[in-house]
């Protein structure tokens, strides 16, 4: 039959039409979709927060029959305003991926995992953690947490863990993200507070972006610069010149590790100028004098020196700085992950307080966060803070979140977590003998990641909770949980710019798996301590929680009522109090809000502080042995981190390169007589990998550059970590480069 | 799921169901987006769109200022989604152009699809007119239900435009939107680019054409306009450097090997040299049986490349422009002219005094054929399948099996073979010749990439193992064919030579689809 309709449907001479064009034959589609391909006609239509980057973006998921068959980015956000990044667009492809993770994983006698029943999962989880914490001692065990997950979730973790389960530690990979820049807000402001809105990459004069890349890794905040009609200055420093530097209208190629000279430098140079905002530092600030003396060490002599810039670029730049336009820093992770990665982003605040950059359109000092849910772990994560953004430490803290949640305060640790490098520590130093990880993939994406391989085999018991029974890190589990995906289950996500936004369940989760909020129910259940979480019985309870705990902490939303007060209004940046709720639906336009334009911060003086402190060499340099710096950062916009989702979709793999490269300068490469495309030999104190050499005039002769997302660069990194942020410093450690012989 | 449900009642169950109901969104969500969605996006590409409709002599053409793409591929994504693509099908590619030095570092990332030439290509070799360019708006439009999936149009198409689907057993492409624009919205990548760096606007043709044939700029590392007239302009108010280069130049990635057509032109060509040579000096009954059947099985190796075999009977709609319709049309012919030689040689009394004339008219139409099969490839304009290689390869195989034949079939009835076998020996010491300069003459040594030093690097590096093979066996065969040069008359011999002959056409054959350099727009790193 199928036969007689194909030779029939080729009988004529001219086939115009037919099940092929069909397939394809576009009409118009409700929902204000514009024209679609029949079979993707939506019968409804659900907008959700992209599950991917901190940038928040909305999108629109096409429904049939309640489940997801396509989507397009949301026309009505004021986040994305129709636009997304290939990871946005192909967000559903991951979740049906043919390696989902559809029952538990239990390891058996012979090592090899093997399918179990949920019960059992939970009776082998429950019995081996409280076994440990038996025989080790109740600080034993932790858990390594994510931004990928949404804040409800989050903070069902950290609870059920530490007031349920009696854990101490537990930390996220947000540490390897944007722990600096919580340091560095809270020592400054007094808050982790990021204070600008999106609107101001439009309403800036001057946008400078350190050690960012936003034309690749936050491509729609690169779509707000684009829309900014006062023809800015921008001006990119990286030692790289990235797609963003292309971009700009100025890039400062500085060596790596000279930006820290190289901002007291220009501070210097704006004081010596007197073109401060001394009203400004008067008011609302404290310890600039000091600033002021702590800066005649330094001069723009020496930041040219130092990084590799003309002194009178730099100084064009000191005076652009402090021109009185409206002048914007924006920093990623070429600050945050540095050895002294607070004391640069501080050294950045430093600049906008002191021009008074701060407060006003198109200003700030503003750190762009990666994952789509790290800035909701500053608040909720409940590991190194306690909810809200509140401390362990502090006895008022643990009185006012144990009133909300109904548990006595005594179960609330009076102590802090230790960080994920000093989980990781602990594990090597035979202290913490059980782990449990949700949600990331510690095996690859570690600094310096041979070490985590080597102390997996400390561990006596090792659960990953994750999408994939594949990753790096579920294939050395013990126990691998399946977990549902973004698109999955319910939730909010705050973005990078404090805006809460909700992403939505849209398709079945496959098999036996769970949420990671129902897994974690399920786990209350099973470890005897459901009594505490009565209440948690829905991502939107929870959600009414968190509201709660918010209450009286800058952080403050209790205006949002419940998950349709979101929908409502489409996304709502804190603070967002209900008594000024009022006020602010009264006030100019509520969609975009930025902080301090009072001028009040939140240290009890209200006044924003200086910090300082003099640079330190970099941890290892190039040398005679190792005569190459490599840098490591973001490949393409179409992959995420480990590409544990990234790598599922078959259009993002056609858009970025397959296989480990490395990026180098064609002198070197002629030195060395490599060959554009051939195989090298990379070498660093920590292992060895194979990679393709590209020849690029974009990195400097002396540096190399390899994107993160290939499991082998992780084995080059050198454990560095900034002192008081706990943050690897994934960008430079020095390696020699060979020809690779087969 | 309702509060009162706590999850001491049956959890695990609870929780799965949980998990698999899915909300029924439709009252929920939906009724908000319904009105003002279309308007709050439209009035985002209005300016991205031109105003009018194209005038005669006029067409739509995609506008890409280069100043504003910066990489993100949104719009590969979003093509891919709004146009309802296959899970692996896309219709747009993001490159990257790399050169320059210090200061002037260069970076420019390029994003491209059709180019809706004004003398597309894919159109004028497809076989079946399964394209057509739009008359109002010059979109190269591709009917999917006319298609044969011949592939022909993947082969002519200089930017890689036409992807073909196994599944669907067709090639489909860009269609600019079509459908999109002419209700005035924008196609899905204009209204994806973030930064607003694609639109479309309206050129025309003749402009076009005059710029692309008179050397005018299309774009750097792209292949030279002239061929097929493409409309979309690159704009960019940087200075591109001299040195600039696709960050994929020197990725040696081997084309597909086309298997049934491997096969399909050795045996079509093995059957017009049996058949000449045959005609030439009256070879036993047995020959033209033979050739007859290497023909037969080499039709059918052909329609076996076809997704969509049962279509082909319309090939003859493209004689007018595509060697692939005059290929198969002119087989056609051959195959009918062999049948009806054969036929004459079993039923000399039907055919009486035919015999003669059918041997001829068989020759001559296999050569033919042979012709159309070198045209094919030379119409692709591709540098390594030329006139003269590509002549070498079929007109060489051809004769160079029909040589062998005719000498084996001397050596049977005792004749002598030693002319036969120094003409052979000559011949295929020409073919590899030519090969082995295509493999190292200076070429492959140039400073720049080009194309044919690209096919030199594919032979000396991915496809080594077939090169030595090429070259092993074909001097093998010209070893063991040098004493039948000088007298020898050995069967057994001849019989291993046959052998060698097969295993190094067949790998020369082999060669030639991988090791080509297609063209395409410039790629980015391709490891």
């Amino acid at each position: 039959m199928k036969l007689y309709h194909q030779i029939k449907s080729q009988l004529m001479l001219q086939q115009r039409g037919g099940v092929l064009t069909d397939r394809l034959v576009q009409s118009p589609a409700d929902f204000g979709l514009g024209q679609l391909p029949k079979p993707l006609q939506p019968d409804a239509v659900v907008d959700s927060v992209c599950g991917f980057c901190a940038t928040g973006c909305s999108l629109k998921v096409h429904l049939q029959q309640g489940a997801a068959i396509n989507l397009s980015a949301n026309p009505d956000y004021p986040v994305n305003i129709g636009m997304a990044c290939p990871k946005g667009w192909e967000s559903l492809a991951p979740l049906a991926a043919s390696d989902r993770a559809e029952q538990p994983l239990l390891r058996d006698a012979s090592g090899q995992q093997q399918p179990v029943e949920w019960a059992q999962a939970m009776d082998v989880f429950c019995s081996r953690f409280k076994a440990i914490q038996a025989q080790h001692g109740p600080e034993s065990v932790a858990f390594l947490s994510t931004g990928q997950i949404v804040a409800e979730e989050m903070a069902f973790l950290g609870a059920l863990a530490k007031f349920g389960m009696g854990w101490l530690h537990g930390d996220g990979n947000t540490r390897q993200c944007m722990a600096t820049a919580v340091v560095a807000y809270k020592q400054a402001f007094g808050f982790d507070a990021p204070p600008y809105t999106y609107q101001d990459f439009e309403e800036s004069d001057v946008l400078v972006f350190v050690g960012a890349n936003p034309c690749i890794a936050h491509p729609i905040m690169w779509q707000r610069v684009m829309r900014n009609q006062r023809q800015p200055e921008i001006v990119v420093v990286d030692p790289r010149k990235t797609e963003t530097a292309m971009a700009a209208t100025q890039h400062l190629q500085i060596q790596p590790k000279s930006d820290l000279v190289l901002f007291y430098g220009l501070a210097a140079r704006i004081i010596e100028l007197g073109r401060t905002d001394a009203d400004f530092i008067a008011a609302h600030t404290q310890d600039f004098a000091a600033f002021e003396r702590f800066l005649a060490d330094y001069s723009l002599e020496k930041a040219a020196q130092a990084s590799g810039i003309a002194i009178e670029e730099l100084d064009a730049l000191a005076h652009l700085i402090s021109s009185g336009k409206r002048v914007s820093f924006w920093w990623t992770m070429g600050v945050n992950q540095s050895y002294e990665g607070t004391r640069l982003a501080q050294s950045l605040i430093n600049l906008a307080l002191m021009t008074g950059n701060i407060g006003k359109p198109g200003t700030g000092a503003n750190s762009i966060t990666g994952q789509c849910n790290a800035m909701g772990s500053r608040l909720f994560s409940n590991t190194t803070g306690l909810l809200g953004g509140r401390q362990f430490e502090d006895a008022r803290h643990r009185e006012q979140v144990a009133e909300r949640l109904g548990i006595p305060a005594a179960r609330i640790p009076s102590e802090n977590s230790l960080s994920y490098s000093e989980i990781i520590d602990g594990i090597e130093a035979g202290r913490i003998k059980g782990l449990w990880m949700i949600a990331t993939n510690s095996a690859h994406s570690w600094i310096n990641q041979k070490r985590f391989a080597r102390i997996r085999e400390q561990l006596d018991f090792f659960v990953v909770q994750d999408l994939y029974a594949t990753t790096e890190s579920a294939q050395l589990a013990d126990l691998v949980l399946p977990a549902a995906g973004w698109g999955e289950k319910e939730g909010v996500f705050i973005n990078s710019e404090r805006r809460i936004g909700r992403t939505r369940k849209v398709r079945q989760a496959p098999g036996q798996a769970l949420s990671d909020f129902n897994i974690f129910r399920l786990i209350a259940h099973h470890w005897g301590c459901s009594e505490w979480f009565q209440e948690w019985s829905s991502p939107e309870a929870v959600f009414k929680i968190l509201r709660d705990l918010s209450q009286g902490m800058p952080c403050d939303f209790t205006g949002i009522t419940d998950y349709a007060a979101l929908d409502q209004a489409g996304g709502i940046q804190w603070p967002y109090p209900a008594q000024q709720l009022t006020a602010i639906l009264a006030g100019a336009d509520p969609k975009q809000r930025r902080l301090f334009e009072d001028g009040c911060f939140y240290h009890p003086d209200q006044r924003a502080k200086f910090m300082f402190e003099a640079p330190r060499a970099m941890p290892e340099p190039s040398d005679q042995d190792y005569p190459f710096l490599l840098l490591t950062g973001r490949g393409t916009s179409s992959q995420w981190h480990t590409q544990t989702r990234t790598g599922k979709s078959a259009v993002l793999r056609k858009l970025y390169p397959q296989h480990a490269y490395v990026e180098m300068h064609p002198d070197d490469a002629a030195r060395l007589q490599l060959a554009d495309n051939a195989p090298v030999s990379i070498r660093s104190r920590r292992g060895q990998v194979v990679a393709t050499a590209v020849l690029l005039t974009t990195v400097q002769p002396g540096q190399v550059f390899m994107p993160m997302h290939y499991r082998v660069t992780n084995q080059l990194t050198a454990d560095a970590y900034d002192p008081y942020s706990k943050q690897p410093s994934y960008k430079a450690c020095a390696v020699q480069i060979t020809p690779f012989i087969a | 799921m309702p509060d009162s449900l706590t999850v001491e009642e049956s959890p695990l169950e609870m929780l799965l169901q949980e998990q698999r109901s899915l909300q029924t969104p439709v009252g929920q969500f939906s009724e908000q987006h319904a009105s003002l969605a279309t308007q709050s996006k439209a009035s985002f590409y209005q300016q991205l769109l031109p105003i009018s409709k194209p005038k005669a002599g006029e067409q739509y053409a995609f506008k890409v200022e280069l100043d504003k793409c910066t990489g993100c591929k949104a719009c590969v994504s979003a093509c891919h989604s709004l146009n309802g693509l296959d899970e692996q099908e896309t219709w747009r590619d993001v490159g990257t152009l790399s050169g320059g030095c210090g200061d002037q570092a260069y970076s420019q990332t390029v994003t491209t699809a059709c180019h809706h030439c004004v003398d597309p290509a894919c159109l004028n070799g497809c076989p079946v007119l399964a394209y057509e360019k739009d008359a109002e708006t010059g979109i190269v439009r591709h009917l999917d239900d006319q298609c044969i999936g011949c592939q022909y149009c993947v082969l002519k198409c200089p930017y890689d435009v036409p992807k073909y689907s196994k599944k669907l057993g067709i090639v489909r492409k860009c269609d600019l939107c079509h459908s999109r624009l002419a209700v005035g919205e924008a196609p899905a990548c204009v209204q994806a680019c973030p930064t607003e760096a694609i639109s479309v606007q309206i050129v025309n043709q003749a402009e076009q054409m005059s710029a692309a044939r008179s050397g005018g700029d299309f774009l750097a590392a792209a292949p030279d306009p002239a061929y097929t007239v493409p409309t979309t302009h690159y704009v960019s108010q940087r200075t591109i450097p001299e040195d600039v280069h696709a960050l994929n130049q020197h990725a040696l990635r081997p084309e597909p090997t086309h298997w049934p057509l491997v096969w399909m032109l050795l045996l079509t060509q093995m059957a017009a040299g049996l058949f000449l040579f045959d005609w030439l000096f009256l070879g036993p009954p047995v020959l033209p049986l033979l050739a007859w059947s290497l023909l037969l099985l080499g039709l059918i190796a052909s329609t076996t490349h076809l997704g969509r075999p049962l279509g082909a009977w319309r090939a003859f709609l493209g004689l007018r422009r595509s060697w692939l319709s005059r290929e198969i049309a002119v087989f056609s012919v051959f195959f009918f002219f062999a049948s009806a030689y054969v036929a004459s040689q079993l039923w000399p009394q039907v055919f009486s005094g035919l015999t003669g004339y059918l041997s001829l008219a068989t020759t001559l139409s296999g050569f033919a054929g042979v012709y159309c099969s070198i045209m094919i490839y030379v119409d692709t304009q591709r540098p390594f399948w030329a006139g003269l290689p590509t002549s070498l390869r079929f007109g060489g195989s051809s004769l160079l099996f029909g040589l062998l034949a005719i000498g084996l079939s001397r050596l049977l009835s005792g004749e002598s073979v030693q002319w036969i076998a120094g003409l052979t020996w000559l011949l295929a010491l020409l073919k590899l010749g030519y090969e082995a300069y295509q493999v190292w003459g200076p070429h492959s040594r140039a400073a720049k990439m080009t194309p044919t030093k690209k096919s030199a690097a594919l032979m000396r590096g991915p496809l080594q193992a077939i090169l030595h093979l090429r070259f092993a066996s074909a001097i093998g065969f010209m070893l063991l064919l040098a004493p039948f040069c000088f007298g020898a008359q050995w069967l057994l011999g001849m019989g291993a030579l046959a052998l060698l002959l097969l295993i190094t056409e067949f790998s020369e054959r082999v060669l030639f689809f991988r090791a080509v350099a297609a063209p395409k727009m410039p790629g980015s790193i391709d490891t």
